[in-house]
């Protein structure tokens, strides 16, 4: 019904937001026209627990209106008032279903008020809300309660983290998650822990405790939940982090402060400038601030073998299970992820893909994409080979469409990638044939086993396809194969290049003082080199020597050698610098004429720099290292045209798509001109703009205004008319002074001789 | 015929209009369906006999249902309707629509907002038989107060109208019923500002917006807070009649063994109802009543009293009918308390 005209007598009388606005001016005064207002509401309240559907619009003033009244004015008195939050959460939890909805978003309304008035605490207004929104028929009521429990939250963790509430809550979720496994309630713990997950609330392994229960339960919609959290969540915080912290404009103090030069000087433009500069200080400040250590939900998990051991045999090996094929696959996702992550063995996983491991299966670059997900070094290579078999014989065949053949030949190559022990020479051979395909997708999906293996196990393939550098690396012994179950050691990045750069300060200072500079060191040297490094105990009294935070590029990487792994003094000449400075060799293919070889090059290449276990580093020398480590990175960009990129540069917490999978067969597709002209488009969303335009605007940006070409351009041509009339007529010494000073003035450099060096 | 002539024909043959004669009936459409049955009776369930339909009850309950529209004139017409309705109704014939059916219509109204429905109302209500209210005076006891409490003055002054006309109708119900007197009763104080906790403070404040301060509507509070005490605290003639009428002789206190003549007898047990508290409880016997109004209300209504016979002229009268009302009501309460138990 719409609104009463409200005449001017009752405007005067029944005026409930005059009465609070007095009331919040100044309580004691009012206090019995406060009473008599809660007496008012105690009655309203009486009639309306007779008949909690009535409406109750017709009268002047509505219940709704003085439950509002009596939200805003609770924390004045406090002793009129003890009752008032139980009161309406009692309405609400009794009578959610047939309050009529406005009042019904009214008293939500209230008890969010209250809580943020500190009347009532958090738990209990979120012990309030959330039954309901488990309960509740109404989608409307449910999504106002969710957004209000999640502002609540977020609020009461925005200080300072509240963890007393946020364990009850995570307890309340949990046991709603736990409870009934079969009911769609859990839905709810699951939206609400992404959301806070998302936002950065909850970031602890309770709540990642919360999804493990979820993507366990036994409804369909529950377990895609908990499952697309552990596939997404991660990367959906990262986003909402980046979009947090570059999202809001930028605010740029110099405008500010000029325009507050010019304008009317105003104490609001004065307090305006004020809250501007805070804002400026608190985002460099943000900016500056050390990057939370934030753990994904992968690495959170207690028991990442027990999880993905149930998740597989509950829901993708069990026949029973009624999960549909898409949600089947997603679960199918996470336990592959979760294998390929932390390593574990769950061995039936690749006997179960053995069913689905064909072209007409539905969605089969994803069990492709898995089955690579779920490869990792520790899993033996014949558990491996009947897949590979049967991927080789079902997809990659003269008969197969060539995007058939391009995929299996790609899935292949990411099995190998993570463990090349899968694979028989061979079959390898078979395949790597097809890099003479007329396709494009299947020569380049050949291509990349091939390279791959040139990298990975060289001896499988034929003499002519190793390469130049894998038959060297083979000849002269420097290939190191790893076995299976072989791990790397580990150690700081870059330690070796302080290594070294030591040796080189220690050798300056001997030739300084005269001595021999290749003398061993003796202990008395060492003391004395650590003795001095605890002096320069800080980053500030070292940067002495060095030059300033300027970083030494070399003009060529000829002589750069960047090796991650060897020291220099055994480096043999030229030729084999090359080659370790190559991607980390592995291989664990059992092949009998190269394991001799390789054995007995062993002990040598593994050489790990002691300087680590040795000597405590001082923050100068971490300061140190990082400066070597960019150094080294940036000088191996700058080559990076003459050596191909490690192969396995991607890193291991990502996971393989479906579409990566697919990648190369759609290589030899070619595009309509339709879908060119919509490809063009989509990448820039506003639209093509001119590279005039876009350079103007990048002009406009910078606050410059044109440049001088576009100023001789637009320059009115009568102007330049007298200049170029008298070119023709000069006389020949004329034209031979602009000769001559035109070429002193390239000589120079330019009028003002900016040659500079 | 070629072959395209026969698909023009029968691409044709689609769109043709059916000829019509005249004379003759329209030719049925090609998805006709015949909807026509036979059946051995008719029967209609409902069936309206009279003439000149439709009846004074249907018409009231049509008035009823306008009494929720959004405007005056339309609710204070429909009130008069009702009001002449039950007026004009022969005595022993029963109403048009029944008191259970207009009183939780028609109670809301005592909070409209426009004066002439509240008027109206009033005389709805005072033309509806005195014996129906008793049943539904705790419901109207509620919408009353309500209204004694509303923000605008002009409602808790007519509900203290509507309240005297419930005292004169169902005194004894109003007085006993759940939250009927302690509730009341602070109503009333509230309402003449005369609260226990503000009279300690040496400088009265003055009330929102048009309060009741007004000395002619505190004369009208006063008179109705002296009714309403008498009805609750002066035992009536008649109880006394009825207990001391020994006419049948070898029964000694039938009443008591009759089964009670109210709807719903044991409220005062409170079965299914929340617990309620000493505010919202019953309070049956004058004893009890005597007790929690020296409890809680009598020491505020005598220093409101001093001050309003201070007044003098209406106000002072009015306070000392209503101290006589008092001293009438506790005298015998105030013997039992100096009794030496």
């Amino acid at each position: 019904m719409g609104k009463r005209k409200v005449g001017a007598l009752e405007k005067v009388d029944a005026d409930l937001a005059n009465l609070q606005y007095k009331v919040r001016r100044d309580p004691p005064s009012y206090r019995d026209d406060f009473q008599n207002q809660y007496n008012q509401y105690e009655t309203f309240r009486e009639l309306f627990l007779q008949n909690p559907s009535t409406t109750d619009g017709n009268g002047l003033v509505s219940f709704r209106d003085l439950i509002d009244f009596i939200a805003h004015c609770a924390d004045a008195y406090p002793t009129i008032t003890a009752q008032f939050p139980e009161d309406l959460q009692q309405i609400l939890s009794l009578h959610h279903e047939d309050l009529q909805y406005e009042l019904r978003d009214k008293i939500v309304g209230s008890l969010v008020l209250l809580r943020n008035k500190d009347v009532i605490d958090s738990s209990t207004l979120l012990n309030t809300l959330f039954p309901i929104l488990v309960t509740t028929p109404s989608k409307s009521l449910r999504a106002l309660l969710f957004t209000k429990i999640l502002s609540d939250l977020r609020t009461s963790n925005s200080k300072a983290t509240n963890h007393k509430l946020n364990r009850t809550i995570q307890k309340v979720l949990y046991n709603l998650v736990t409870s009934d496994r079969e009911s769609p309630k859990g839905l709810w713990a699951v939206k609400l822990t992404r959301e806070l997950w998302k936002r950065q609330i909850w970031t602890d392994s309770s709540a990642v405790e919360i999804m493990k229960e979820a993507s366990l339960s036994e409804n369909e919609k529950v377990i895609t939940g908990g499952v697309r959290f552990f596939l997404g969540g991660d990367k959906e915080r990262e986003e909402a982090a980046d979009e947090s912290s570059d999202g809001d404009d930028d605010i740029d103090m110099d405008k500010v402060r000029h325009q507050f030069g010019i304008n009317k000087k105003s104490k609001k433009n004065q307090r305006d400038l004020k809250k501007a500069a805070a804002t400026v200080k608190r985002k460099e400040k943000k900016k500056k601030a050390p990057h939370p250590l934030n753990f994904s939900a992968l690495h959170l998990l207690h028991d990442p073998q027990g999880f993905a051991e149930s998740l597989f045999s509950k829901h993708v090996q069990n026949s029973k299970s009624k999960l549909a094929l898409e949600s089947k696959l997603v679960v199918l996702q996470l336990v592959s992820r979760l294998v390929g992550l932390h390593k574990l063995t769950v061995i039936s996983l690749y006997s179960y893909f053995l069913k689905y491991l064909n072209p007409r299966q539905a969605s089969v670059t994803s069990f492709l994409a898995c089955l690579a997900q779920a490869t990792h070094d520790l899993v033996p290579g014949d558990v491996l080979e009947p897949l590979i078999q049967k991927i080789a014989n079902e997809f990659v065949s003269e008969a197969a469409a060539s995007e058939v053949a391009a995929a299996g030949l790609n899935s292949i190559r990411e099995i190998c990638a993570r463990q090349p022990g899968a694979m028989s020479g061979t079959l390898l051979q078979d395949l790597v044939m097809y890099r003479k395909s007329k396709d494009k997708g299947v020569m380049m999906a050949a291509r990349g086993l091939l390279s791959l293996f040139r990298e990975a196990a060289p001896e499988l393939l034929n003499k002519r396809d190793r390469g130049k550098d894998a038959t060297i690396s083979l000849i002269t012994g420097t290939f190191h194969e790893r076995r299976f179950g072989e791990q790397a050691a580990g150690g700081i990045e870059g330690i070796e290049l302080l290594e070294q750069w030591k040796e080189e300060e220690r050798r300056k200072k001997r030739i300084e003082a005269g001595l021999d500079p290749d003398a061993p060191t003796d202990e008395e040297d060492i003391a004395r080199a650590e003795a001095e490094d605890w002096k320069n105990w800080d980053v500030e009294s070292d940067d002495s020597d060095d030059s300033g935070g300027w970083i030494n590029v070399e003009s060529d990487g000829e002589d750069i050698v960047i090796s991650d792994s060897e020291d220099e003094k055994d480096k043999p000449p030229a030729k084999k610098a090359k080659l370790a400075s190559e991607a980390p060799t592995e291989g664990t293919e059992e092949k009998e004429n190269s394991t001799s070889k390789s054995a007995s090059m062993y002990p040598e290449i593994r050489h790990v720099s002691k300087l680590a276990t040795t000597r405590i580093l001082t923050p100068a020398d971490l300061a140190k290292l990082q400066e070597l480590r960019t150094t080294t990175s940036i000088s191996s960009h700058l080559h990076s045209k003459r050596r191909p990129p490690p192969i396995a540069s991607r890193h291991t917490d990502d996971p393989v798509t479906a579409a990566e999978i697919e990648a190369p067969g759609l290589l030899g597709i070619k595009k309509t001109k339709a879908e060119k002209i919509a490809m063009a488009k989509s990448d820039n969303k506003e639209g093509h703009q001119s590279t005039t335009a876009i350079r103007k605007s990048k002009k406009e940006a910078e606050g410059k205004s044109t440049t001088n070409k576009e100023k001789s351009r637009k320059k009115n041509f009568l102007m330049t008319l007298g200049k170029a009339k008298g070119k023709q007529k000069r006389s020949l010494t004329e034209v031979k002074r602009t000769l001559k000073g035109h070429q002193e003035r390239k000589k120079r450099g330019g009028k003002r001789g900016n040659k500079g060096m | 015929m070629t072959n395209s002539t026969k698909k023009k024909k029968e691409k044709k043959k689609d769109f043709q209009k059916p000829k019509l004669k005249v004379g003759k009936a329209k030719p049925k459409a090609a998805n006709f369906t015949d909807t026509s049955f036979k059946a051995k009776s008719i029967v209609l369930t409902q069936q309206s006999l009279s003439a000149n339909a439709p009846t004074v009850a249907a018409q009231c309950a049509h008035h009823l249902s306008l009494l929720t529209h959004r405007a005056d004139t339309q609710r204070k017409e429909s009130l008069a309707y009702l009001t002449t309705a039950i007026a004009n109704n022969p005595p022993g014939n029963p109403l048009p629509q029944p008191s259970s059916i207009v009183l939780p219509g028609v109670q809301r109204l005592i909070l409209d907002g426009s004066n002439g429905v509240r008027h109206q109302l009033l005389k709805l209500l005072h033309s509806l038989p005195a014996g129906d209210i008793a049943s539904h005076s705790d419901q109207l006891l509620l919408h009353t107060r309500a209204g004694m409490t509303h923000l605008a003055s002009e409602i808790r002054l007519f509900s203290l109208d509507v309240l005297e006309w419930l005292l004169k109708v169902a005194g004894d119900e109003v007085v006993s019923c759940a939250g009927g007197w302690v509730k009341m009763l602070k109503c009333f104080l509230s309402l003449l500002g005369w609260q226990n906790e503000a009279s300690g403070k040496w400088s009265a404040t003055k009330s929102f917006g048009k309060a009741g301060g007004d000395a002619k509507v505190q004369v009208k509070q006063m008179n109705t807070l002296s009714l309403f005490l008498k009805t609750g605290l002066v035992p009536s003639e008649t109880s006394i009649s009825t207990s001391t009428g020994t006419s049948t002789f070898p029964l000694w206190q039938t009443e008591h063994h009759m089964p009670s003549e109210r709807s719903n007898a044991y409220a005062h047990l409170n079965l299914f109802g929340a617990a309620r508290d000493e505010e919202a409880e019953m309070y049956e016997d004058r004893e009890d009543r005597q007790r929690v109004f020296h409890e809680r209300a009598e020491s505020a209504i005598i220093t409101g009293l001093e001050q309003a016979t201070k007044a003098g002229g209406e106000l002072g009268r009015a306070a000392a009918q209503l101290r006589r009302v008092l001293k009438e009501g506790m005298a015998d309460y105030h013997g039992e308390d100096n009794m030496p138990m």
